[in-house]
C-alpha cells in the first residue's frame, strides 16, 4: 500500500524521530512505512492521519493488487 | 511498563538457580559439567537482566526507548514472523534429517525426528484451534 507520509511529513517540517515519538513507534517503523515495506495496523494508520489532521484516505492510497 | 517487579523477581530467580546449579556441580552432586555451564549462563543472563531493570527504573530516556521497542507494532510483527519462519525451518530440517537417517539406516533417530515433527504439527493445530476461538 502506497502512502504520502514522507511527503506530508516534509511539508510540515517534521523529522522521522518526532513523528515516531508522537506515534509511540520506533523511527525504523516510520522509515519502513515511508518506503512501503511495512503496512500499518488500522490503529496506527488512524493515529498518523489524525496527527496530520487528515483522513486515512488522504494519507494512505488504497490500491487493489 | 516493560521491566516490572515480576521481571526483576524472575531475573533474581535465574541468578539463584544458576548459583545452585554451579554449586551442585562444583560439589560433584551433579555429574555433568553441562550443569556448571548452564548455571554460569543463568547467572550472567540474570545479572544482565537485573542491570537492565535497574537502568530502566533510573533513566527516563532508557525507559522510553525500551517501552517504544517493546510496544512497537512493527517489532511485534517481526517477532511473530520470525517465530513462524523458525517453525517452518525446524520442521523442514527435521523432515530432511529423518530422510537422511532412514537412508543411513538409523531408524531410532528417524523415529525421534518424525515424532518431534508430529508433536510440532499437533501443537500447531491446538494453537490454531484456540486462536480461532479467540479471534
Amino acid at each position: 500500500m502506497k502512502n504520502r507520509i514522507e511527503e506530508i511529513r516534509n511539508e510540515k517540517g517534521i523529522r522521522q524521530e518526532e513523528l515516531a515519538k508522537q506515534m509511540g513507534v520506533s523511527r525504523q517503523t516510520i522509515s519502513s512505512l515511508e518506503n512501503g515495506r511495512y503496512n500499518p495496523s488500522i490503529l496506527l494508520a488512524h493515529k498518523i492521519a489524525q496527527f496530520f489532521e487528515m483522513t486515512i484516505e488522504e494519507v494512505f492510497l488504497f490500491e487493489e493488487e | 511498563m516493560y521491566y516490572n517487579n515480576k521481571r526483576l523477581a524472575l531475573s533474581i530467580f535465574w541468578v539463584v538457580l544458576g548459583i545452585v546449579l554451579l554449586a551442585l556441580s562444583v560439589a560433584d552432586v551433579l555429574d555433568s559439567s553441562m550443569y556448571a555451564g548452564m548455571g554460569g549462563a543463568l547467572i550472567v543472563v540474570g545479572i544482565f537482566q537485573i542491570l537492565r531493570n535497574l537502568r530502566y527504573r533510573k533513566s527516563t530516556d532508557y525507559r522510553e526507548k525500551i517501552d517504544t521497542e517493546a510496544g512497537d507494532e512493527r517489532n511485534r510483527f517481526l517477532r511473530m514472523k520470525s517465530w513462524a519462519w523458525t517453525g517452518y525451518i525446524v520442521v523442514l530440517v527435521q523432515c530432511i534429517a529423518s530422510v537422511v537417517a532412514m537412508v543411513l539406516g538409523k531408524s531410532e533417530i528417524q523415529q525421534v525426528l518424525l515424532c518431534s515433527v508430529a508433536l510440532i504439527v499437533g501443537v500447531y493445530w491446538i494453537a490454531y484451534m484456540i486462536l480461532a476461538r479467540k479471534y
